[in-house]
């Protein structure tokens, strides 16, 4: 069994929905950000770690700003392969790592290779923003991703037609469905919960075992209780973004910034229902 | 001259492919974030209707005539003909004048027709980005004359080049926004206006060259490509028969495809486009997607040829900001990639010099950009040219912008 169904599985059992936070992997350099994934193993079922991408077309200013310190601090594919590879080794907890990145970095490594490395590393899950569902790439990488049994994850928006959910349910495997809370940038908007309810049932009346995460706007515990109610996963992510720069701002060193994170995303894993 | 109706000639598949057949590569297709899915499709369903309405293709044709003025001279140039060899080595040399359009550049032609499509479409505000402020004045002066809003992105470095441009546009009533993302050029100005988009679906974006994703290179070329149509019926009424080349320079790609599209299936003639090769392709410091060894990358909703560095774009130099593109249009690389279009380059210094002996030999200030096609075509009409051939050399806009910039070459080169 793959290790997100795993997951959801034993979540299931509890009744628990599962909280992920997102952060750009090397943000700000790449000794404190392994710092900052390894505290928040401590209180995230899924990490999601962003490959930056400077040219992105769909991340907010606070994203943009982390992808750009990222990339000054000379991240890129490999070096979050082997960031991700160290946490991994060096927590030894449960916790599920999810590449969320654009299709450029991956066909510069290589398809073939990226799916090779996600598998020999143990990541559990990728998602890439910009993969049409038509794609030729989009084949290849749902077919290679799967048969290692590692998730895939479609992002769906209140404004996709029926049609486009339907495939996008399709093409997610051993993963959840990303449900956005709004059409708009991450983070730029609050979350709208009606979306939220019409579009986790949606999915699920299309696939009634299909898991949904929801993100895009969830910045408090109190959004986190409430969108938890419906959500198989909620993701929280720009916040999180903007304590790391608040952090890194004042200079904290890699210890204590991952402890000023990791505080503020205990808050929000511990409000999950 | 009227200008005929539109043929297609080179279609990409539905998805918005075109695929070399040999090596199956491919070229565009659509590579956007889900939240962007409806929009394009509005964009894309909209395009498709509008090329197939005669009422609003005709009004649109007249309006590109009497507003834009597409209808400008090709005239021979004596002087550079003597200055590639002679008539009698080499052929005659003709330049097709669209410096002389409103607004000075091929941009207008492509700017106004999306922005009469956005208003058709029943759009009220258009998003777009710029480098060179060309596209974002030609847009500009559209908005203006059809009544629409317009935001334009432009990178924080570009805004302070070329003030003139951003000028004019601010007076035509739009509203600028400076982008500090990354390199502060014309591909993050690009990938902000996309983002813009993606919150903003009431409003239409406007890609300024034949980038970005499906249906948006094949909806530039095909507006962009009156420039072409005109030529061609120009051009054989003064000389009787098509040319033997076609010279455009080429950043993102809008320039070269609006004179070559209608000749793309003419194989008797001979396409060259040429890239900018800022300090030297070997200095690293050019923008030069094909001709600098651009590999096969996705960005801004295109696969296409990229300038990479590492998972990321690497960053393009070249002094003329037109030309200020990490990759190419999908269609060109496709059409590089079957042989059918050639590649030249020439550094930014002999596009000063050139910029110069236009000025004082022929009495013309051209777009820096025209500089390089000219200096390029010169130099391989000189090598490959026989007599009895035309050759025509797309002078793509005026130099105005450039003056400031030209002057401080002058006064150091006295």
């Amino acid at each position: 069994m793959s290790k997100l169904n795993k997951l959801f599985k034993n979540l299931k059992i509890k009744k628990k929905s599962a909280f992920c936070g997102f952060v750009t992997s090397g943000d700000p350099n790449y000794a404190s950000s392994k710092a900052i994934m390894k505290e928040m193993t401590k209180h995230c079922h899924i990490i999601e770690a962003g490959q930056s991408f400077s040219t992105s077309t769909s991340d907010s200013p606070i994203i943009m700003e982390a992808n750009d310190r990222a990339i000054k601090s000379g991240m890129n594919m490999t070096k979050t392969f082997k960031l991700i590879k160290e946490v991994i080794k060096e927590t030894n907890n449960d916790t599920c790592f999810v590449i969320m990145t654009y299709l450029n970095p991956i066909v510069v490594y290589g398809v073939k290779k990226f799916i090779k490395s996600s598998a020999s590393i143990g990541i559990a899950g990728v998602i890439i923003v910009d993969n049409n569902l038509n794609s030729p790439e989009e084949k290849i990488l749902l077919n290679g991703l799967s048969k290692k049994g590692i998730g895939y994850t479609k992002i769906i928006s209140p404004t996709n037609s029926e049609k486009f959910i339907q495939q996008s349910i399709k093409n997610t495997k051993n993963s959840f469905i990303y449900i956005t809370t709004y059409a708009g940038l991450t983070g730029s908007k609050n979350v709208n919960l009606n979306n939220v309810k019409k579009l986790v049932y949606k999915v699920k009346k299309y696939s009634k075992n299909m898991p949904t995460g929801v993100g895009f706007g969830i910045k408090t515990p109190k959004q986190v209780k409430q969108v938890s109610k419906y959500a198989d996963v909620v993701i929280c992510g720009s916040n999180i973004v903007n304590k790391i720069k608040e952090g890194h701002e004042r200079r904290l060193s890699a210890p204590k910034l991952a402890k000023f994170v990791a505080k503020y995303v205990k808050q929000l894993s511990e409000s999950t229902k | 001259m009227k200008i005929d109706p539109f043929k297609e000639l080179n279609p990409p598949t539905k998805d918005g492919y075109w695929i070399n057949k040999k090596n199956k590569e491919r070229y565009g297709g659509q590579y956007i974030s889900p939240l962007l899915v409806p929009n394009l499709k509005r964009v894309q369903e909209g395009f498709f209707k509008a090329i197939k309405d005669k009422k609003f293709m005709k009004e649109l044709n007249e309006e590109l005539l009497s507003f834009i003025g597409v209808n400008t001279p090709i005239h021979f140039s004596p002087e550079l003909t003597k200055l590639a060899g002679g008539e009698k080595k080499v052929g005659k040399i003709f330049l097709k004048r669209t410096d002389l359009h409103t607004n000075h550049s091929h941009k207008p032609i492509s700017a106004y027709s999306c922005c009469k499509l956005a208003k058709y479409l029943g759009f009220k505000k258009v998003l777009t980005e710029t480098g060179a402020f060309q596209n974002g004045r030609a847009v500009a002066s559209a908005c203006a004359a059809l009544g629409l809003d317009l935001d334009i992105y432009v990178g924080a470095n570009d805004a302070k080049k070329l003030a003139i441009n951003k000028d004019i546009s601010a007076l035509h009533g739009a509203n600028i926004i400076e982008v500090h993302d990354s390199t502060k050029s014309l591909l993050p100005a690009m990938a902000a206006a996309l983002r813009a988009f993606q919150s903003e679906p009431d409003s239409m974006y406007i890609v300024g060259s034949v980038a970005g994703p499906h249906p948006y290179p094949l909806m530039v070329r095909t507006f962009a490509s009156v420039i072409g149509r005109i030529t061609k019926k120009q051009f054989k009424s003064l000389t009787g028969k098509d040319p033997s080349t076609i010279f455009a320079v080429c950043g993102g790609g809008s320039n070269l495809e609006s004179i070559t599209y209608p000749y793309i299936k003419s194989n008797k003639v001979k396409l060259y486009a040429v890239e900018s090769a800022g300090k030297g392709i070997k200095t690293g410091k050019h923008g030069a997607t094909i001709s600098g060894g651009g590999k096969m990358g996705v960005l801004l909703g295109m696969r296409s040829k990229v300038l990479l560095n590492g998972g990321n774009i690497a960053d393009s130099f070249t002094e003329a900001s037109g030309l200020d593109f990490s990759s190419i249009g999908p269609e060109v690389a496709y059409l590089h990639s079957i042989g059918r279009i050639k590649f030249l380059t020439a550094t930014d210094i002999e596009a000063k010099k050139t910029f110069m002996m236009m000025a004082r030999k022929i009495g013309l200030i051209c777009a820096i950009e025209a500089c390089y096609v000219i200096h390029a075509a010169i130099r391989e009409i000189k090598k490959t040219g026989k007599p009895k051939q035309n050759h025509l050399i797309h002078l793509c806009g005026s130099g105005e912008p450039n003056v400031a910039q030209m002057m401080e070459f002058m006064k150091k080169n006295k």
